[in-house]
């Protein structure tokens, strides 16, 4: 109990976080609602993490529901690193794009 | 017959008027592309009678090559001819690298170190890395050529508009290999001389090119 109230204390922090974020035009409202969608149910999870237990052992895995919780967190992680490295290629590709045209304007 | 010749440069103020000088005669135009050097590249190219384009930040050799190629194509060349600013290519065979075009046969030609012509290739290259490179090209590229990585080509206006190069780095041999390939272009290969003044592309930077042309292919 006392581990889920602390968790829940985090998320609040960041959550606060990210609305001080967005009076302050740090972000994007897309974003905002991205992370706030997240925050939401990572607290989710985390109230009804005995209802995630159950929901687990029905599917036949013997881990707790936390450990669920973490393997998803992993493959989370995977996913957005996967994607910044797509972005990352992509802006570079760009980056490139300018700097060619730059050359052959100059040469007109 | 308009005849350029592209040659990407970088940092090559101790080669690039020697080898701008002995490619000049064998072209109508020599366009260097210079990508972003901290030394006199583009001002001795210029003096040595080269067109000079020059990439305000650095972008690698692949990015320099379609540079060139974009401006050549906007400058009505009929063939475009690839060549390395570190002199490590013979001028001399330009004339056999376009023959193949000149005389209709071929839309595309690479050079080759696997056909005939000496090269001081080193052992690890030519046994080792080389191979490999062949079968990577083969099974995931579709590219069925005797020399895995040559920057010696040549091509005619019809291939450079089909061949866009995406990998700005090194991967851009393979990837120019494939899209020809792939546009089913008449392709030739002739064997051509290299000389290593250097041991260059080494093996991790042959797991780097591998890496580059997946992630090419996942972006597209």
């Amino acid at each position: 109990m006392l581990q889920q109230i602390i968790a829940l204390v985090i998320i609040l922090f960041f959550v606060f976080r990210l609305f001080g974020q967005k009076m302050k035009h740090k972000i994007s409202g897309n974003e905002f609602g991205l992370w706030l969608g997240f925050w939401i149910i990572a607290a989710a999870a985390i109230i009804f993490i005995k209802d995630i237990d159950r929901l687990v052992k029905s599917f036949g895995f013997s881990g707790a529901g936390i450990n669920f919780l973490i393997y998803l967190a992993v493959l989370a992680l995977f996913y957005l690193i996967f994607r910044l490295r797509l972005d990352l290629a992509k802006m570079d590709k760009n980056l490139t794009e300018l700097a060619r045209q730059n050359a052959l304007n100059d040469k007109k | 017959m308009k005849i350029s010749c592209v040659i990407p440069a970088w940092n090559e103020a101790k080669n690039i008027s020697r080898v701008v000088g002995e490619v000049r005669p064998y072209v109508s135009e020599l366009i260097v592309v210079d990508d972003c050097s901290d030394d006199e590249t583009s001002a001795l190219a210029r003096t040595a009678g080269a067109t000079v384009l020059r990439h305000p930040i650095n972008r690698g050799q692949g990015a320099a090559l379609q540079t060139g190629d974009e401006y050549a194509l906007r400058n009505d060349a009929d063939i475009i001819v690839h060549f390395d600013g570190d002199g490590q290519f013979l001028a001399t065979e330009i004339n056999d690298l376009i023959a193949p075009i000149m005389s209709g046969q071929a839309d595309i030609v690479f050079g080759s170190r696997f056909l005939g012509k000496a090269s001081n290739l080193p052992a690890l290259k030519k046994y080792l890395i080389m191979p490999l490179a062949r079968i990577f090209n083969r099974i995931f590229m579709g590219i069925k050529l005797r020399d895995p990585q040559n920057g010696f080509r040549a091509m005619n206006r019809q291939a450079a508009t089909a061949i866009t190069i995406e990998n700005r780095a090194m991967a851009h041999n393979s990837e120019i290999q494939a899209k020809a390939f792939r546009a089913k272009l008449r392709i030739a290969e002739v064997p051509v001389t290299v000389t290593y003044h250097e041991f260059g592309q080494k093996f991790s930077g042959g797991l780097k090119i591998a890496s580059d042309l997946l992630i090419h292919k996942i972006i597209k």
